[in-house]
C-alpha cells in the first residue's frame, strides 16, 4: 500500500469546512426564527387583510406575498423589526390591491359578462365554526362579530390600521407608527378617531 | 371632581371598554378561521421559508472568497491574464523597436508622456505623422550636415 494513500485530500480543510457549518447553522436559525415568527402573525395577518379587502383569496394573496417580501428582503434584519415591517408591507399590499380593484371595478363594469357571485366559490362546510359555544352566546358573538365587521369596513382605511394593528395585533404607539408609516402623533390620531367613530356605530350592540 | 372631568373618565372607561371588547371579538374572529385558509396559510409560510433559506448571490460570493484555496489560483490566474495582454498588445513590438533603435526608446516616451502628441494622436492627424516622419528624415541629414559644418568651422 502506498504511503500516499493516508493523505487527506485537499477538500477537507477544517478551516473551511468550519466556515461552511457556521453559515449553515446562522441559515438553519434564520429559517427556523422566521417560521415561527411567521406561524405567530399570519392568522392576524390574515384578519387584518380581510378586514381591508373583504375577500378572502384576495385577503390571502396579500398576506401571501407579505410573507414572500419579508423573507426575501428583510430576514437577515434583527427579529425585533420583523413584526412592524411585516405589517408595513402588508399594508403596502394591501393599499395596492384595494386601488386595482377599483380601476377593475371601473373597467369590469362596461363588461356585459362579468361575474357577481364570487363570494359563492368558497365551500360553507369548510367555514362553519367548529368549537362548542352555547347556542345563545354563539348568536351574540356572532352577531357582535359581524357588527364589529361592518363597523370597521366603514372606517376610513388609516383609521382601520390603527385600530387593527393596536388592538387585534397589539403593537404598541411606535411599532404602529413604524408599520403605517407615519409619526407616532398620527397614530394616536387615528387610533382615537377610530374608537370614536366604533362607539358610535356600536353602541347599539353594547360591544 | 367637576362635570367635564367626570365625562371624560366615563368616555375613557367606555372606551376601554370598548378596547376590550372589541379585542375579544377580534381574537374571536380569529379563533374561527376555517382550516382552509389555515391550510394555504401554512403553505404560503413554508413557502417563505423556504424562499429565505435559499442561498443569496451575495452569499455565494462569500462563500467564494471565503474558502482559502481559491484565492491563490484566482490570484495567479488574474496576474496570467494581465501578463499576457501586455504581451499581446504592444510588448513584443516595444521590445524590437528598442532593440533595433535603443535611442527610440525615449522618444517614444517623449510622445508618451507629452500631452500635445497625445491631443494629436486622439485626432488622427495623418498628415502630422507625415510631416515628422519627413521632418525627422531632413533632421536626419541635416544633422549630418551641421556636424560637418560644425566640423567645418571649428577647424
Amino acid at each position: 500500500m502506498s504511503a500516499f494513500a493516508s493523505v487527506a485530500p485537499p477538500y477537507t480543510m477544517p478551516a473551511t469546512v468550519g466556515g461552511d457549518t457556521l453559515l449553515n447553522d446562522t441559515a438553519e436559525a434564520t429559517s427556523r426564527a422566521l417560521n415561527q415568527f411567521l406561524a405567530s402573525v399570519e392568522l392576524k395577518a390574515y384578519k387584518i387583510a380581510q378586514a381591508g379587502l373583504r375577500h378572502q383569496d384576495d385577503a390571502l394573496d396579500a398576506v401571501q406575498d407579505a410573507m414572500l417580501q419579508l423573507a426575501r428582503a428583510y430576514s437577515n434584519r434583527p427579529e425585533a423589526e420583523w413584526k412592524p415591517l411585516f405589517y408595513r408591507i402588508l399594508e403596502n399590499r394591501i393599499r395596492d390591491m384595494q386601488r386595482r380593484r377599483t380601476v377593475r371595478g371601473r373597467v369590469m363594469a362596461w363588461l356585459p359578462f362579468r361575474r357577481d357571485d364570487e363570494e359563492d366559490d368558497s365551500d360553507p362546510i369548510a367555514q362553519a365554526p367548529s368549537h362548542d359555544l352555547p347556542p345563545v352566546a354563539r348568536l351574540e358573538l356572532d352577531e357582535a362579530m359581524t357588527a364589529l365587521d361592518g363597523a370597521l369596513g366603514e372606517l376610513p382605511a388609516r383609521q382601520r390600521q390603527a385600530f387593527m394593528l393596536r388592538n387585534l395585533e397589539g403593537l404598541d404607539v411606535a411599532q404602529t407608527a413604524q408599520a403605517m408609516g407615519c409619526s407616532e402623533g398620527s397614530v394616536k390620531t387615528h387610533y382615537f378617531r377610530a374608537l370614536q367613530a366604533l362607539r358610535t356605530k356600536l353602541g347599539e350592540f353594547e360591544l | 371632581m367637576n362635570a367635564t372631568e367626570g365625562e371624560s373618565s366615563q368616555t375613557t372607561l367606555l372606551q376601554s371598554g370598548l378596547e376590550a371588547r372589541a379585542c375579544l371579538v377580534l381574537e374571536e374572529g380569529v379563533s374561527r378561521i376555517d382550516a382552509r385558509i389555515r391550510s394555504r396559510l401554512n403553505q404560503a409560510r413554508q413557502a417563505a421559508v423556504a424562499e429565505a433559506a435559499k442561498p443569496s448571490y451575495l452569499m455565494w460570493l462569500n462563500r467564494a472568497f471565503s474558502r482559502h484555496a481559491l484565492m491563490p489560483a484566482t490570484g495567479a490566474a488574474a496576474a496570467a491574464a494581465l501578463v499576457a495582454v501586455l504581451m499581446l498588445n504592444g510588448g513584443h513590438q516595444m521590445t524590437t523597436t528598442v532593440a533595433e533603435n535603443p535611442a527610440s526608446a525615449l522618444d517614444v516616451l517623449d510622445l508618451v508622456t507629452d500631452d500635445d502628441a497625445m491631443n494629436l494622436m486622439e485626432d488622427n492627424d495623418r498628415s502630422f505623422y507625415e510631416w515628422a516622419a519627413a521632418e525627422g528624415d531632413n533632421a536626419g541629414q541635416g544633422s549630418g550636415e551641421n556636424a560637418g559644418r560644425g566640423a567645418g568651422g571649428t577647424t
